[in-house]
């Protein structure tokens, strides 16, 4: 056997080297994707860690609180009969004024320190130097040398600071003594969390959480030390589901491909497979051989794929690493873990997309009978003739697709969107037939009226060939779908978010802290700030904005007061149909217990207007109304909105996230923002105009769907290189019509314009598929799959120049793939090809 | 007197054969007129195709020249070779090579439209009204006997109403009945439509239908009849 599937299979294999060769790399690029989006998003979330979770040291247990603790509450717990080891810590960020690196900072008691902290270069214990506000003690990964002045801005403060000791921790992180951190964070007597390592005679942390809930005021929450870090990997689930899913497109694509890279092998060598089954071959030997082929593709594509794979993880890692960034949580991402499973994986897929994507054709083979192997063209004409059973098929798909789309999630996952998105392409798959006939004959007539008798041959062809051609369409079209479902997906939530800056963003300038801001990282600017600003010339209206990080529902979330009276005046915030914006935020002025929701929010925990929110915050629960439901695209977690009076009843630090300020008719931006300069000498801030805080916003949109569109890319490269072997492989089955062709008077021009006009006509059909494929498929990924995942409403908005210029490129591109085919087809020499019966 | 419709003149053809030079003609010197049956006999490897190849402007030869209704092919470009087989020469083949994607009658006129001719449809019709096959115009290949696929093969080649037609063992594989009726169509051809017709063929029985018979010998001709 192993015999007969060298001389049978993998000798034609190597003489036809070009397109063998296309068919594995279609196989390796579908294989690499998945690679590379594996470890990627496993290193960039996977092994996920919260910047924060530096120097925890053994602790099992956490004392939290939104806005923080008060210290007496550490006394307090520090004093029980109880053995427990109690730490403090209070948390932030230092961004380094050479580099702008955002670095941790994490305040401790350095008398006693954690055992990371223990192994210090120049250990420098002394009080004094613990004491001094402008110690700091750097981790061996940032690369500072003890004694080294840095110059660190720390919220709205820019200050020198001197290493006094460097620990060994390849993280990045500076730790100071608890008491000059509160200092240099602005929060005296405050601590961020209090953590806890329990005895080894009563390790149980759910007895210990039990305990010590009775011993802490209502509103701080005690907790299990890895539950925020688990949140925050839920957090991501959804995330990465939508990236891992659209990483297998390329699979698919590439599945479409060995399929009929092996259609075309089978029917290659109808007679071969007559003759060999006449000489005693059996079905199951001849089923074994092409599922062989079929193998051998998934285990070369598996073998390149995983080390392609491995290397574009690397980019990879660094576009999901900045998305994380941008959109979740402050995290660095992990190394890239490359082990057997992710070896095991990719032969797996490989394997897996090419036995699958050769069932048919192979079984097809086995049920070859001898006689069958003569009568060429028969194929084709039963394929035609199933055409009818196919079309029903797709109607049924179609019929499963609408029922998936209107599913509900299933653990918050759109488990029945993939399902919908999976069926429209299958649906897809099974109307190609009849839509390659029906366009084919379509075009016929104009084919040979515009393109003339190579066109008329090329349509015909086409149509002759109906099984391939469909095929080869629907690999195309898969992609191009793809693409522009994701491209109207995307198009959509720019414009949604483009719309809604406009009326979010109604400020003339807006101001917050230097110190690096993002995702989990909100510094803080000094309360004296705002009333310096208020008072200045051309100033209208301030409206000053904190904002926390809450657990609601052991989900993350965020939780902002502002001065509702400006925003009532002077944004456009819109809310839900049917709320009347006026009457909510009236309302909410007043300063009760009342709150808006973002729609993220409303949708990930259920809830409507008029519901009550019991939220955790300092020493106590406050209880919120929820006024109404309003849109907001800057948060994937979800806001809760209060007024600040409201806010500051709960949590009394007066310091803000940032400010939006609103200048008088006709007051020059400029120079308001340099009397602001002015009267805020010696505080680092970052004063955005309303433009530039719109381009940033838009630039961080684009850069998170940088990825989106790589994948999407390669899904495209796969489906064009596929579509140049197929035509390879046409070009070498057909050689005898092309010499036949040349017999009959064409030239040589003419015979590889034919081919040109095969890839013209199957690019225009795969477009037209894929178009109306994609246009079908955004619906599910705006309406289901975004909204299951993260919560959005979007507007549909037709990106149509984007769209436009990218089809015409994929068609560009087809009809480039083709180049090569149709010149092997021109310098076919027909005298030998004629002759070889 | 007029010049003959396909004349070879000192015609030389040679192959390089594992860095030897192969003969496959050489010396031939034939002249043939127009409205003429011509069979070319000889064993496999005579030179039988070569010559047919070298007649249909489809190679060129080594040495001499090949004079194709008194152009001379050597002398004339690729575009020029091509034009003068899409309107001088029609082929017919032992294995009938119709197209197997596109219907009788769109086998026929394949070649007008190559040409870019007008008219190319009623032309097919005609020619296949020629061959007695007008009612199988919509039929596909597979869907045809092997008499009445040459038959099509026939009404293609002379669809252009080539001045030279040129058959490759035609009825090499038909069997005796089907085969005389395509030898019948091949002599009409030289008869009715004025064509020099050129018959490579093994068959002895089949000479019976042609004016001329000449016999190839290893690359020679041993009798120009």
């Amino acid at each position: 056997m192993a015999r007969l599937f060298l001389r049978l299979i993998v000798r034609p294999l190597t003489a036809d080297k070009v397109r063998s060769v296309l068919m594995a790399l279609a196989v390796t690029l579908g294989v690499a994707v998945v690679v590379a989006i594996d470890l990627a998003s496993d290193a960039a979330a996977g092994s996920f860690r919260a910047s924060m979770e530096s120097l925890t040291g053994n602790s099992e247990i956490e004392v939290t609180a939104t806005g923080g603790i008060d210290e007496a509450l550490y006394v307090k717990l520090a004093t029980l009969p109880v053995a427990l080891q109690w730490t403090p810590r209070l948390e932030g960020y230092a961004e380094v004024a050479a580099t702008r690196a955002v670095v941790p900072l994490i305040g401790l008691d350095l008398t006693q320190p954690p055992p990371d902290l223990k192994k210090v270069d120049q250990a420098s214990s002394s009080t004094d130097l613990l004491a001094d506000p402008r110690s700091i003690w750097a981790s061996r990964g940032l690369g500072w040398k003890p004694e080294q002045t840095v110059r660190l801005t720390i919220n709205d403060r820019t200050a020198e600071y001197t290493v006094r000791g460097v620990f060994d921790a390849r993280d990045q992180v500076i730790a100071m003594d608890i008491g000059a951190a509160q200092q240099a964070m602005g929060k005296p007597a405050r601590l961020d969390r209090i953590e806890a390592s329990l005895p080894r005679s009563a390790p149980d942390p759910a007895a210990w959480i039990a305990r010590l809930r009775a011993e802490v005021p209502a509103g701080v929450e005690v907790r299990s030390r890895g539950l925020a870090q688990e949140q925050n990997k839920k957090m991501l689930t959804g995330f990465r589901w939508n990236l891992r899913a659209l990483s297998y497109i390329s699979l698919v694509v590439g599945g479409f491909l060995i399929y009929n890279a092996i259609a075309v092998s089978v029917v290659r060598r109808r007679a071969e497979i007559g003759i060999i089954r006449a000489l005693g071959m059996t079905r199951g030997q001849v089923l074994t051989l092409f599922l062989g082929e079929a193998a051998l593709f998934g285990l070369v594509g598996g073998a390149l794929g995983l080390a392609l794979g491995r290397v574009m993880a690397e980019g990879a890692v660094k576009m999901l690493g900045a998305t994380v960034e941008a959109l979740y949580v402050s995290s660095r991402p992990g190394e890239i873990a490359f082990d057997a499973a992710i070896v095991a994986k990719a032969f797996a897929i490989g394997l897996a997309a090419s036995l699958l994507a050769a069932l048919a054709p192979a079984r097809e083979a086995s049920q070859v009978a001898p006689v069958e192997a003569m009568a060429r063209g028969h194929r084709q004409h039963q394929a035609r003739l199933h055409l009818g059973r196919r079309f029903a098929f797709g109607l049924a798909a179609v019929a499963l697709a609408l029922f998936a789309y209107r599913q509900d999630a299933i653990d918050g996952q759109p488990v029945f969107g993939y399902a919908s998105v999976f069926l429209a392409v299958a649906a897809n798959a099974w109307f190609m037939p009849a839509a390659v006939v029906a366009i084919s004959r379509l075009l016929d007539g104009a084919a040979l009226r515009l393109l003339g008798i190579e066109g008329h041959l090329a349509a015909r062809s086409l149509w002759a060939s109906v099984d391939r051609t469909a095929v080869l369409a629907s690999a195309l079209a898969t992609a191009i779908a793809m693409f522009v479902a994701v491209g109207l997906m995307v198009g959509s939530f720019r414009e949604t978010v483009a719309t809604w800056m406009e009326g979010q963003l109604q400020a003339d300038l807006y101001l917050r802290a230097a110190a690096g801001g993002g995702a989990g990282r909100y510094p803080t600017v000094s309360a004296d700030v705002p009333e310096a600003i208020r008072g200045i010339d051309g100033v209208e209206a301030i409206d000053r904005f904190r904002v926390y990080e809450i657990n609601y529902n052991n989900k993350p979330a965020l939780l902002g007061g502002g001065d509702t009276s400006v925003v009532r005046i002077s944004r456009r915030t819109s809310f839900m149909p049917g709320q009347d914006r006026d009457a909510i935020l009236c309302k909410m002025a007043k300063g009760g217990d009342h709150c808006i929701v973002s729609e993220p929010f409303a949708n990930k925990h259920n809830v409507r207007a008029g519901d009550l929110l019991r939220v955790p915050l300092g020493g106590k629960t406050a209880t919120f109304e929820v006024l109404g439901i309003y849109f907001d695209y800057s948060s994937e977690r979800g806001y809760i909105i209060t007024d600040r009076t409201t806010l500051m009843r709960y949590l009394p630090d007066p310091a803000i996230s940032s400010l939006a300020i609103y200048l008088r008719p006709g007051a020059d931006a400029e120079a308001v923002r340099r009397r602001i300069e002015t009267a805020t000498a010696g505080r680092s801030l970052a004063i955005f105009s309303n433009r530039s805080l719109r381009e940033e916003a838009l630039r961080i949109f684009d850069r998170t769907f940088a990825i989106t569109w790589a994948l999407e890319a390669v899904a495209i490269l796969v489906a064009v290189l596929g579509v140049a072997g197929a035509l390879l492989a046409l070009v070498i089955d057909r050689r005898r019509e092309m010499a036949l062709l040349r017999f009959l008077g064409a030239a040589a021009r003419q015979v590889s314009r034919l081919i040109l006009c095969e890839a013209a006509l199957l690019g225009l059909m795969a477009n037209a598929a894929g178009l109306a494929l994609g246009y079908a498929m955004s619906f599910v990924l705006i309406y289901v799959i975004n909204k299951q995942s993260f919560g959005w409403t979007m507007n549909f908005h037709w990106p149509v120049t984007l769209l436009l210029t990218a089809l015409l490129l994929i068609y560009v591109a087809t009809i480039l793939a083709a180049l090569y085919p149709a010149r092997i087809a021109a310098r076919l020499n027909p005298i030998e090809v004629i002759h070889e019966e | 007197m007029t010049a003959p419709a396909l004349r070879f003149d000192g015609v030389a053809k040679y192959y390089e054969s594992e860095g030897t030079r192969v003969a496959a003609l050489d010396g031939i010197t034939l002249d043939f007129a127009a409205g003429r049956f011509v069979a070319l006999v000889g064993r496999s490897g005579c030179g039988k195709s070569t010559l047919l190849n070298l007649a249909g402007a489809m190679d060129l030869p080594s040495a001499g020249e090949v004079w194709i209704g008194g152009q001379a092919a050597s002398r004339l470009s690729d575009g020029q070779l091509t034009a003068l087989r899409r309107h001088r020469i029609g082929f017919v083949f032992q294995f009938f090579q119709l197209m197997p994607t596109l219907p009788v009658v769109e086998n026929v006129e394949l070649p007008a439209l190559l040409a870019g001719l007008p008219g190319a449809r009623e032309k097919a019709l005609e020619k296949l009204r020629w061959v007695e096959l007008e009612s199988l115009a919509g039929r596909y290949p597979h869907q045809l006997s092997g008499g009445q696929a040459q038959r099509v093969a026939i009404a293609r080649a002379l669809v252009n109403s080539p001045s030279l037609l040129l058959a490759d063992e035609p009825i090499g594989n038909l069997d005796t009945a089907t085969g005389t009726v395509v030898l019948e169509l091949l002599r009409r051809a030289a008869r009715e439509q004025g064509a020099l017709v050129v018959m490579a063929t093994h068959s002895h029985e089949s000479t019976q239908y042609c004016d001329r018979v000449v016999r190839l010998r290893d690359g020679h001709v041993e009798s120009a009849g």
